[in-house]
């Protein structure tokens, strides 16, 4: 607020207040042609309804009176005179950011003790892991959901199947830089016919040597597919091309979902989160996802 | 004056009571309208760009703001959840505001950066397919809604009425910004515009 805004308020709070004294003042004052305290008074309402001289009950009178005091105290105490700043020099503001610091204070010595630990002891370390999962919770939850499992196109964090690697390292990269896997769409470069070849190999990746349908799959998927999901179909964490051959499925397992895949592509994007947690926050994320799959 | 004058006169009464209402109007509510940092933008705040300025309309109509509020209140425990509090020159081209006041959902002005566009995709057309827990409501039919220049230049028109400072050249720019655009990607593009007017956004 600026100076003149501020002496404008204050003056207008200023005569408001003035102007309750005065009507308190004023309204309590005996008049000269007023008749007794307690008499009956000369107007007749609605044919027979009459009202006596009474005063106002003191105590109420006194309410009016301590809300004035009281009103005046505020404004010296607070800042609510115009633009002064009150003797105590509060605001909320300050207040907040105190606050803010004692619980940052806090924190971070927590965060630092427990961070000081390696991440694979924060994995099976209880304190740490209450940390990781409030963390957890307001972070990461609403992709990977709240206990971890994933959802369609986020990855279930709870087993053991990773598609970058589930070790401190490669965990922590995912969280620090983000991820983002891409598969390239096939759909000008297969035909309808070696389209329904692969996918009756990925929706059930044979055991031993494939054969058949599937032999003619595993053909067009060396050479189209194996750069990124590998000769045998294991996947490959340095692009987070999944490992075919298991139960466990980002998108899904059966033939339609496959079919989709192969034709449009996918790229599932996780984005960095650098810029919205401490390093050792990030630390304390890892262990908690790690230990989620021991 | 006597207090039978204003007892039985209504129409006094009345005046009376609008000026001493009025008090209160002057000392709370005209300074904010003329104090600079409630009507001057907060450094890093700019005028949302058309397709912004589509999903900010969508974001009026279905009613987004009965469940989230856009302002995070100057308590410690909302700024740690949520990032730095509301700043009055934050909104001054929000018209109406969008401050809220139900949550419903979580406050949403700092979302901005938080999740990527295929996430909101994916949730506005069902929450619960990445919420499990979720109660709020799928909007599918925003992808099959387009946004129409013409509704975005009279959109503009009436924030550039009201003091947003949109130049010609914003205008010439509305036809390219949307074209081929769902009311789902506009809607996306305004949720990911939300951050705080000093907060660095990565992606
Ligand atoms: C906007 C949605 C989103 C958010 C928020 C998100 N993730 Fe992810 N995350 C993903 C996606 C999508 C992938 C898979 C990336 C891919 O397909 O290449 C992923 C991958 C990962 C991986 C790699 C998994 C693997 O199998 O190698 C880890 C670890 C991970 N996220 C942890 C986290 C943590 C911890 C957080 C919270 C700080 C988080 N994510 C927040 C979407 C998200
Ligand atoms: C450029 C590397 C690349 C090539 C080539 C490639 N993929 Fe992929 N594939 C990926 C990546 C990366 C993912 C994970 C996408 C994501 O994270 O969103 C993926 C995902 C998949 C999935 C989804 C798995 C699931 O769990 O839902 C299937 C199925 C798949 N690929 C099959 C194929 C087939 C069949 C081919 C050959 C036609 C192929 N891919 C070629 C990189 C590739
Ligand atoms: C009935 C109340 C309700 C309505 C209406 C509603 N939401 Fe939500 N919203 C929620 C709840 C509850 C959550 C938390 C659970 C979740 O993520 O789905 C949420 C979460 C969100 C989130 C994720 C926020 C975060 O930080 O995780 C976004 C973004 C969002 N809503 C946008 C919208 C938009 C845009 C609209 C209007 C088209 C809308 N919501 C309408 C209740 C609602």
């Amino acid at each position: 607020m600026n100076p003149t805004t501020g002496w404008l308020v204050a003056g207008v709070s200023l005569l408001n207040i003035l102007a309750c004294v005065w009507l308190i003042w004023a309204t309590s004052r005996r008049k000269p042609n007023e008749v007794a305290e307690g008499a009956v008074k000369e107007d007749v309402w609605d044919g027979d309804l009459r009202e006596l001289n009474n005063p106002l009950p003191r105590w109420w009178l006194n309410l009016f009176i301590i809300t004035i005091v009281f009103a005046i105290g505020y404004m010296v105490v607070f800042p609510g005179f115009g633009h002064m700043a009150g003797v105590l020099d509060w605001s909320k503001r300050g207040e907040m950011e105190s606050k803010l610091a004692q619980l940052t204070e806090r924190r971070e010595a927590k965060l630092n003790e427990l961070a000081a630990f390696p991440v694979a002891e924060i994995a099976s370390h209880p304190d740490a892991r209450k940390v990781g999962q409030e963390l957890f919770g307001s972070y990461c939850a609403g992709c990977h959901g709240a206990n971890a499992e994933g959802a369609r196109g986020y990855p279930n964090l709870t087993d053991d199947d990773w598609l970058y690697g589930g070790t401190p390292q490669a965990v922590v990269a995912s969280i620090t830089n983000g991820r983002g896997g891409v598969m390239t769409p096939f759909l000008s470069q297969l035909s309808n016919e070696q389209v329904s070849q692969l996918i009756a190999l990925v929706a059930d990746w044979p055991e031993g040597e494939p054969s058949g349908r599937q032999a003619e799959g595993m053909a067009v998927f060396r050479q189209r597919c194996a750069a990124c999901h590998g000769m045998d179909g294991h996947g490959n964490q340095a692009l987070g091309a999944p490992d075919l051959t298991d139960d466990t499925w980002l998108y899904g397992g059966d033939p339609d979902t496959i079919r989709e895949t192969i034709l449009f592509g996918r790229q599932g994007k996780m984005p960095s989160h650098k810029a919205l947690l401490s390093e050792q926050e990030i630390k304390l994320l890892a262990g908690y996802v790690i230990g989620l799959g021991q | 004056m006597n207090h039978e004058k204003v007892e039985k006169h209504i129409g006094l009464m009345a005046i009376l009571i609008a000026v001493v209402i009025s008090v209160g109007g002057i000392v709370e509510i005209v300074p904010l309208m003329i104090s600079k940092s409630t009507t001057e933008a907060a450094p890093g705040v700019e005028p949302l760009e058309p397709l912004q300025v589509a999903g900010r309309d969508v974001y009026v109509r279905e009613g987004c703001y009965n469940c989230h509020s856009q302002q995070v209140r100057y308590l410690a425990e909302e700024v740690l959840r949520y990032g730095p509090a509301a700043k009055p020159g934050e909104s001054v081209y929000d018209h109406p505001f969008q401050w809220g006041s139900k949550r419903t959902g979580p406050d949403l002005s700092r979302v901005g950066g938080r999740y990527n566009d295929e996430w909101h995709e994916l949730h506005l057309m069902d929450p619960r397919a990445v919420v499990p827990e979720s109660n709020m409501p799928g909007y599918p039919w925003l992808a099959r809604k387009q946004v129409t220049a013409d509704d975005v230049r009279k959109m503009m028109g009436a924030l550039r009425t009201v003091g947003v400072p949109y130049t010609d050249a914003d205008f010439e720019a509305i036809p390219d910004a949307v074209a081929g655009k769902t009311q789902l990607d506009a809607l996306v593009a305004y949720l990911q515009s939300l951050k705080a007017s000093d907060q660095e956004v990565t992606q």
